[in-house]
């Protein structure tokens, strides 16, 4: 295939009479050939003194001047991470502590609580028995007095009875003999 | 052949009878040098921590050419970082600048590749002299040959070191050469063959254009590499 189109070119280049008028190679002239050399040599002298000198460094600096950011940034969130982790180390110790600090508070103020309403209860019981018993007492000697005056009022009543009906007066001392009498009789019933 | 012709600009430069002149040839590499030093000078003009794209673009061409030396050479040849990047820079921006309708390119110059060529060859034989004195003469003498092939072998080394230069410099010339030639003769079929017939020509060259911007990155890259190569014989002597 290569073969044929380079000789269908060659038939082409030979037919057009293309590049008679300039056959030969002027790569193979020598007349500036150290003209080439010398200004090759210059200019890629200098090329390279620039090169070496200049932008080179330039470049290396600013790669590793990117290359030292980055590990510095890398070095500072790491320890930024560690920092944070340390941190959040303490907090849970710290908010561990207070977890238990919690609970030893809470139990306590319990316990004491219910040895508070413990006393209590029994100072209100012991008042409430006294204070029962102070009416108690209260309630019996008003029963008391009542049956005197009840007598007293029982023989007033009887006297003036008896002297509305009979028209004379009785002796007082038999009628309240004869009321306690009755009043002896019938205390159960009443009291 | 006319676009490879060199004629004088200026006046005659003449230094002990040699003719020195300035030339079209001289013109473009000075054209290549300065544009690889403006754009390298805008490249490195800000330093950047987030670099823009033509900062990005130098500092992706300095890592290119770091990882092919160490990859190739090793970390002795960091001392000639310096040189086997320039050198890649000029031959690819002369192929490139080559690649400019109505341009010249100084590739395509025999005498100019092996110039280069040369002193890469005579630059790393003194190189690996002076690093491993006599003993550097054991890279033509391969290690693990039996002893009946080892004369055959030695010539064959030698021979092959000393036509170094030669295939360095006539690899680069020649493929310059050949491309611009190829455009060459594909645009004077288009005239030739006229509106009628001109398009497929036409087509075959645009796609010859963009092999041969192919072809001029590739041989500044194989150029360099090679230099590479030698440069880790004579740093590296384990044959």
């Amino acid at each position: 295939m290569k073969r044929y189109l380079s000789l269908i070119i060659g038939f082409f280049v030979i037919k057009t009479n293309l590049f008679a008028a300039e056959a030969g190679m002027p790569q193979l002239d020598p007349t500036y050939w150290a003209s080439q050399a010398f200004w090759l040599i210059l200019v890629f002298a200098i090329l390279y003194l620039s090169i070496s000198k200049l932008y080179l460094p330039k470049i290396k600096g600013n790669l590793d001047d990117r290359e030292n950011k980055i590990k510095e940034d890398l070095d500072n969130a790491n320890k930024f991470k560690e920092n944070s982790e340390a941190k959040i180390k303490e907090y849970a110790t710290i908010l561990e502590n207070a977890k238990r600090e919690v609970a030893k508070i809470h139990l306590e103020s319990k316990n004491n609580l219910n040895k508070d309403i413990q006393s209590k209860k029994q100072v209100m019981e012991k008042e409430i028995e006294r204070e029962i018993f102070k009416a108690q007492k209260e309630i019996i000697e008003l029963k008391k007095s009542s049956i005197a005056s009840i007598q007293n009022i029982s023989i007033n009543v009887a006297s003036n009875i008896i002297e509305d009906i009979s028209g004379d007066k009785l002796n007082e001392s038999s009628i309240k003999a004869t009321v306690d009498e009755v009043s002896k009789k019938n205390m159960g019933k009443y009291l | 052949m006319q676009q490879f012709t060199v004629h004088k600009i200026g006046p005659e430069i003449k230094i002990a009878g040699i003719d020195l002149s300035f030339t079209n040839a001289s013109l473009f590499m000075v054209i290549s040098a300065v544009l690889i030093s403006f754009f390298l000078f805008l490249g490195t003009r800000e330093k950047k921590i987030i670099p823009d794209k033509i900062q990005l673009i130098t500092e992706m061409l300095y890592n290119f050419v770091a990882k092919m030396i160490s990859d190739t050479a090793g970390s002795k040849a960091k001392p000639y970082f310096p040189f086997i990047f320039s050198l890649f820079m000029f031959v690819l921006l002369c192929n490139m600048v080559g690649m400019l309708p109505y341009s010249f390119t100084v590739t395509s110059h025999i005498i100019v590749t092996l110039i280069m060529a040369l002193f890469i060859f005579v630059a790393v034989t003194i190189i690996g002299f002076v690093k491993h004195g006599f003993k550097y003469l054991s890279i033509f003498v391969p290690s693990g040959v039996p002893a009946i092939l080892l004369p055959l072998i030695t010539v064959i080394e030698i021979i092959s070191y000393l036509s170094r230069p030669v295939s360095l410099s006539v690899r680069l010339f020649a493929n310059m050469m050949a491309g611009h030639t190829m455009l060459k003769v594909f645009g004077g079929f288009v005239v030739s063959l006229g509106i009628l017939g001109g398009w497929l020509p036409l087509s075959f060259s645009v796609a010859l254009t963009g092999l041969e911007i192919l072809v001029a990155f590739l041989q500044a890259y194989v150029f360099a590499i090679l230099t590479c190569i030698y440069l880790n014989d004579a740093l590296n002597l384990h044959h």
